[in-house]
């Protein structure tokens, strides 16, 4: 009896167990097969981490190694309202001096607002949290740190409840936090800020993560965008519970590829030199603009170019469309700058010699229906008087005696009417219509400037031809890419156009260019006193809604010395100056400020013929004893 | 017979315990070494966790620095501090400048020199 009592409880005990264990298997096979994926996934997002590491922009030099751009790190500050519970008004008030930002804007921002994201989970402010500032400066971000971890809410937290305890230390270590990001910084403001740029902010979404970036929006910044971006990595990572790295989980470890560092040719103290020069015609003669770029004829390299007004690339809000870069966007008829062409074409192909004399009829030219003038009447005049002079009749009878294809093909061969290929975004082409599409009076307007349109920078590659043998180089503005450490991955070498001028006529033209800066020329002002200068002035009137305006002019001297071995290149020109409007009045002395500080900058050796009073001769003359 | 087994009975069997100790051990040191291996991954990780949090620091210290010098060493900061201090600095004019000329070495000869002969000759009577 006894035996069979004991069998059946041993049987039902036998039962239950095996019920039991067959519900307990059932579970294992239910989470580890049925839920399997959902629960590793679920375990995943508990321990797994995806880190994208965002690469370090490159930085933006001159030639001599100044940082012009660079990145520095910095945090964004974010906080996870849901963790803060209805103690927003304390964290703010910790937080806001050093944020420095309004309490009361802080409090509401740390409020959680509840909402669906796109699956119909419930997610507070959207993104699960929210962005309280950028650009903070890592030692704030500890500060920020050290206080939250600090925190004190005024009660004894000894008495609270295990879970009010976890609140408010989830809250003190998780609840604000920063990311990393960088900050575009500029330290020498707005020098040659149009040619640098300025940056803009994209987020790009790569998973659940959004991976923030700058982009260039002009200038370097934006045409190498590419170089100076890189490449972003990332970590594949596990936490533990506190959301500390275990370093020994890592699965993929990939660093970021850094952008490359751009070497500019630009040459920030001679950048300094111009934008202080043209700062200071700017006060003095109050144009709408004033632009300067700075040369070497011989490889095309651009040592400066500045366009006022600018604007400083730390502060977005001083860039208005009155600060682009006038240099290469903005297109004007050159006027009498525009005869070196005419001249030198009609010199290459032996139409004219230097002493051949043109009758400048007394300042009045009537041609093809319309009267040609003269700023000052001249009689009869020599080529090199007519460039001395700058004298349109002249000028205008040599482009008839060269003919309009000739005039056509030597302006397209010193370059206008196309880019000049300078890597800047927003180069302007210039009108350079072809002869078909000329008017009958276009063979005598466009010899003295007229009826054509070009940018600055074409006209100073144009006066570069000519210092260069003739020679057209194409502009070059970025001199390498480097890596941070200083190799070179890439450079640049000057390139060569085309030879548009022989030497012969290359010469003859600068011997007439010599006599625009002297006392019977159009430049005295422009003259330098240990150096010979060449140049060319240019007063154009402006043209508004296709008519001249009478009283806005454009006015412009390109020079460049020593006009024997130029070694530098330089344009200024002005829009509608005030206190005089002749190119060599206005631009003259501008030209010659720059050049003497540029010269003294880069030791350029003064002209032989012109050094003879030298107050250091005694110290010379020991020279020949060596 | 009787007196052989209650012998063997009482007689310590040092192999088999040694050997059980010895698996103990083996099992028991294996799992402590385990642990002690996990905790030392733990660990060292969590070191070069630290290391890379102060590389990425000192990094950035340097990067800090590097701008500041950069900054400091501008044009346009030195210009500014120049006029700030009223040094009274201007830029030099270019006669201000001693360029020396390099001496023209003369054309090497094709016979040797004097002095190198003589003392090529010198060295047969010291």
């Amino acid at each position: 009896m006894t035996n069979k009592k004991q069998i059946r409880r041993a049987a039902l005990l036998l039962a239950c167990l095996g019920a039991a264990f067959a519900g307990l298997g059932y579970r294992l096979v239910d989470l580890q097969i049925l839920c399997h994926d959902e629960l590793r996934e679920r375990a995943e997002q508990n321990t797994q981490r995806e880190i994208w590491r965002t690469p370090r922009r490159g930085d933006i030099l001159d030639v001599t190694g100044n940082i012009l751009a660079t990145s520095v790190p910095v945090k964004t500050i974010c906080a996870d309202p849901s963790l803060i519970g209805n103690l927003q008004p304390v964290v703010a008030h910790a937080l806001a001096p050093l944020l420095q930002m309004n309490e009361s804007d802080l409090t509401i921002r740390l409020t959680p607002r509840i909402g669906r994201n796109d699956k119909g989970e419930t997610v507070t402010n959207g993104l699960h949290y929210v962005r309280l500032a950028k650009n903070i400066p890592e030692d704030t971000w500890l500060k920020i740190a050290a206080t939250m971890s600090d925190l004190t809410f005024g009660i004894d937290e000894k008495k609270l409840s295990r879970d009010n305890r976890a609140f408010l230390r989830n809250l003190r270590e998780h609840a604000v936090f920063s990311e990393p990001d960088q900050m575009r910084v500029y330290p020498n403001g707005a020098l040659a800020s149009q040619v640098i740029g300025f940056p803009g902010k994209e987020e790009t979404p790569v998973g659940d993560h959004v991976l923030a970036q700058i982009v260039g929006r002009d200038g370097i910044e934006l045409s190498l965008q590419k170089q100076l971006s890189g490449v972003a990595g990332w970590k594949l990572t596990e936490v533990d519970r506190r959301q500390r790295e275990l370093v020994a989980q890592r699965d993929e470890d990939v660093h970021a590829r850094n952008g490359l560092d751009v070497v500019l040719t630009i040459d920030a103290a001679v950048q300094h030199i111009v934008e202080t020069a043209l700062a200071e015609a700017l006060q003095k003669h109050t144009p709408k603009s004033i632009t300067g770029i700075v040369m070497r004829p011989s490889t095309g390299e651009i040592l400066a170019l500045a366009s006022l007004p600018n604007y400083d690339p730390n502060q977005p809000n001083t860039i208005t469309p009155e600060t682009r870069d006038r240099v290469i966007t903005d297109v004007m008829e050159p006027g009498s700058t525009f005869k070196i062409v005419v001249v030198s074409g009609a010199l290459n192909n032996g139409v004219v010699k230097l002493t051949d004399q043109f009758d400048c009829e007394h300042g009045h030219f009537a041609f093809a229906g319309r009267v040609l003038h003269d700023a000052e009447p001249h009689g009869i005049l020599n080529v090199e008087e007519i460039i001395t002079k700058s004298s349109n009749i002249g000028a205008a009878k040599i482009g008839i005696q060269l003919g309009a294809q000739n005039l056509y093909d030597y302006a397209w061969n010193y370059g206008f009417g196309q880019r000049t290929g300078i890597p800047l975004p927003g180069e302007a082409r210039g009108f350079l219509y072809p002869v078909k599409d000329w008017s009958k009076v276009s063979i005598a307007q466009i010899p003295m400037g007229h009826g054509v349109a070009v940018t600055r920078l074409q006209m100073l590659y144009a006066m570069g031809a000519i210092a260069n043998g003739g020679w057209l180089m194409r502009p070059m503005i970025v001199n390498r890419l480097q890596e941070h450490d200083g190799s070179v991955v890439q450079r640049y070498a000057p390139e060569r156009i085309r030879q548009v001028i022989s030497p012969k006529a290359d010469a003859e033209i600068i011997e007439a260019l010599k006599t625009v800066p002297t006392k019977q020329g159009t430049a005295p002002d422009a003259a330098l006193k240990n150096y010979v200068v060449a140049g060319k002035t240019g007063t154009a009137e402006k043209v508004e809604h296709g008519a001249y305006v009478h009283g806005k002019y454009v006015a412009s001297f390109i020079g460049f010395f020593p006009a024997d071995n130029p070694q530098l290149c330089i344009s200024v020109v002005m829009d509608e100056p005030k206190e005089g409007y002749y190119g060599g009045q206005v631009c003259g002395p501008v030209f010659r400020d720059i050049a003497e500080r540029c010269a003294s900058y880069l030791n350029i050796p003064p002209d032989a013929n012109l050094a003879t009073n030298s107050p250091a001769l005694a110290v010379e003359s020991r020279q020949h004893k060596f | 017979m009787a007196k052989n087994r209650k012998n063997q009975a009482a007689a310590i069997r040092f192999g088999p315990a040694l050997k059980a100790s010895f698996l103990c051990l083996l099992i028991g040191g294996s799992g402590i070494g385990f642990v002690w291996e996990k905790g030392q991954n733990y660990q060292l990780g969590q070191q070069i966790h630290q290391r890379e949090v102060r590389l990425n620091r000192l990094q950035a210290d340097n990067k800090q620095l590097d701008d500041q010098i950069a900054f400091l060493r501008s044009p346009v900061m030195l210009d500014r501090r120049v006029k700030e201090l009223q040094l009274g600095l201007a830029p030099m004019t270019p006669l201000q400048v001693v360029r020396l000329v390099e001496p023209i070495a003369p054309p090497p000869t094709s016979n040797p020199p004097r002095q190198l002969v003589q003392r090529t000759g010198s060295r047969r009577t010291p």
